[in-house]
């Protein structure tokens, strides 16, 4: 299973709409990196809305995302990510304070592009 | 044996009601209070003499729930419990002293006594079945009133939430100031939460891991919390105790915090 | 009496059909979004367990009535290596496997009962149970 990527403009734009399994995240962590360094995006967008779970094994996946395309010149702002997921996350002891994060997609392209222009 | 209750109950109904009052004369004092005057009180012992005759010539009118609205009203009407245990306990007496004062033999006697028993035992277990029931149905309806209050989520501005706490707060409050907050960002689509703190009464470590774990989930949700009402005790304590609240920002007054949420979400207060 | 379901867990996949397990009964049972959220995360995190460190075993989730209390009780099995030193997987950020660490210790926060038997190269068995609020 891929999870699509979409871009518009500088931006990479992605929406989680399935259950990830391990493979699918890695997968998509892949995608993302390879797509970044095609495009040469500034900004990604990754909305979780639709995601009703996040397992310390994603939550690295996600963290590292966040991380690896930092390190190729993109900004990574997390979505939508929902109030039972952010308390699971807290239980479980992971705060990802490094993450970026909006309240929703519209949200997280406004912060980001604030914060590039800058 | 029923009928011979019956008849006495019947033809004697004055010398009981009689020694029924003189025995419970004793708890007029403790039933008598601002709600209950004592002209109250006599006319509930005489509806409660008047069911407890009825109840042992027919015995069945626990079955129409008279009896059980009785119990009802006593308790609604805050009466001490022991008004009706006392008044069963008083009526089991009375009636045994009135059937027990006909010439009667030993046998006869212990019949009496178990078909007494029997009339009024599950009387007095219905009774503290009952107000063991209306206090729990009371302290839980005052645990919910309680946990309505207890963490109310208010927009204050567009994008910009007040939470205040006031009181102690523990591990379960904790969790629901967690959810109503949360939900609160979603609703109100908060940009900016500020959690008032200034009627927490101590912040010790556990306090400060909760407020903290808070912020953090409110950030996951993309939105910013900023920690007012921090008064110089609690600064003191949380640097004793080495609470790194360093990661948020923190303010003494909700209206400093207001300010800076306003400058967060760009946002001004113009005066006319 | 209580009604059983488990999932074999032997490769990546079954650890979503685990969750997917539990999700629909904590749903089923009456839990709330979060305490859902809580009760396949932590099946998430102990299946994962189970494959990464045992390679083979099993998850089973049954409904259980306490004292009036209503709950859901997650036994997690295997007959893996087992754990050396229980202690050290309790304590925060210890993984040697190269993940976050939050695996034990947070099942533990996220569930209210949480009890870990383990012996060297016999295996592992994990019971944790959340009580409906």
């Amino acid at each position: 299973m891929r999870i699509p990527i979409l871009k518009m403009h500088e931006y990479l734009l992605i929406s989680i709409q399935v259950e990830l399994d391990d493979q699918t995240a890695l997968q998509f962590q892949e995608d993302l990196l390879k797509r970044i360094h095609d495009t040469g995006a500034k900004g990604v967008v990754i909305d979780l809305t639709s995601v009703d779970m996040i397992d310390s094994f994603i939550a690295k996946v996600l963290g590292d995302v966040v991380r690896m395309s930092k390190l190729m010149g993109a900004q990574v702002m997390l979505t939508g990510i929902q109030p039972a997921v952010a308390i699971t996350l807290i239980d479980l002891g992971i705060s990802m304070r490094e993450v970026p994060t909006a309240l929703d997609l519209e949200q997280g392209l406004d912060k980001l592009r604030l914060e590039l222009e800058e | 044996m029923r009928n011979m209750i019956n008849d006495i109950s019947s033809n004697k109904r004055d010398v009981i009601a009689q020694k029924w009052k003189n025995e419970l004369s004793t708890l007029k004092n403790l039933c008598i209070s601002s709600k209950i005057t004592p002209d109250m009180f006599e006319q509930l012992n005489e509806e409660f003499l008047d069911m407890m005759i009825r109840y042992i010539n027919q015995n069945d009118i626990e079955k129409d729930q008279t009896l059980h609205r009785f119990f009802d009203k006593v308790l609604q009407l805050n009466m001490p419990l022991k008004f009706l245990t006392q008044g069963l306990q008083t009526f089991r007496r009375v009636i045994l002293d009135v059937l027990l004062q006909e010439d009667v033999k030993k046998e006869k006697a212990i019949d009496i006594y178990q078909h007494v028993d029997r009339l009024i035992d599950p009387l007095l277990n219905e009774v503290v079945e009952e107000s063991s029931l209306f206090w729990e149905k009371t302290v839980s309806a005052q645990k919910t009133a309680l946990m309505e209050l207890s963490a109310p989520v208010i927009p204050v501005l567009e994008n910009i939430t007040v939470m205040p706490l006031i009181g102690t707060i523990d591990t379960e409050r904790a969790k629901l100031i967690m959810e109503n907050l949360l939900d609160g960002v979603i609703k109100n689509r908060s940009l900016v939460v500020l959690i008032d703190i200034t009627g927490v009464p101590v912040v010790d470590t556990m306090v400060a891991h909760h407020i903290i774990q808070a912020a953090d989930a409110v950030r996951l949700l993309g939105a910013t919390c900023i920690l007012v009402g921090i008064r110089p005790e609690i600064a003191q304590t949380i640097i004793s105790l080495g609470i790194d609240l360093s990661y948020f920002p923190t303010k003494s007054t909700l209206l400093k915090g207001i300010e800076h949420a306003l400058e967060i979400t760009n946002q001004q207060l113009l005066k006319k | 009496m209580s009604i059983q379901s488990c999932v074999e867990v032997r490769n990546e996949w079954d650890i979503v059909s685990a969750r997917q397990l539990g999700r629909n009964m904590a749903k089923e049972l009456g839990f709330g979004t979060v305490d859902q959220a809580r009760i396949t995360t932590a099946i998430s995190e102990l299946a994962r367990n189970i494959y990464l460190y045992a390679g083979h075993g099993k998850v089973c989730i049954e409904a259980v009535e306490e004292m009036g209390k209503k709950g859901l009780k997650i036994i997690a099995t295997d007959k893996g290596p087992g754990i050396r030193d229980i202690r050290k997987v309790m304590e925060d950020g210890y993984t040697t496997s190269g993940g976050l660490g939050a695996g034990l210790p947070g099942v533990k926060r996220l569930m209210d009962e949480f009890s870990i038997d383990s012996s060297v190269n016999v295996g592992t068995e994990i019971i944790a149970t959340k009580w409906i609020r």
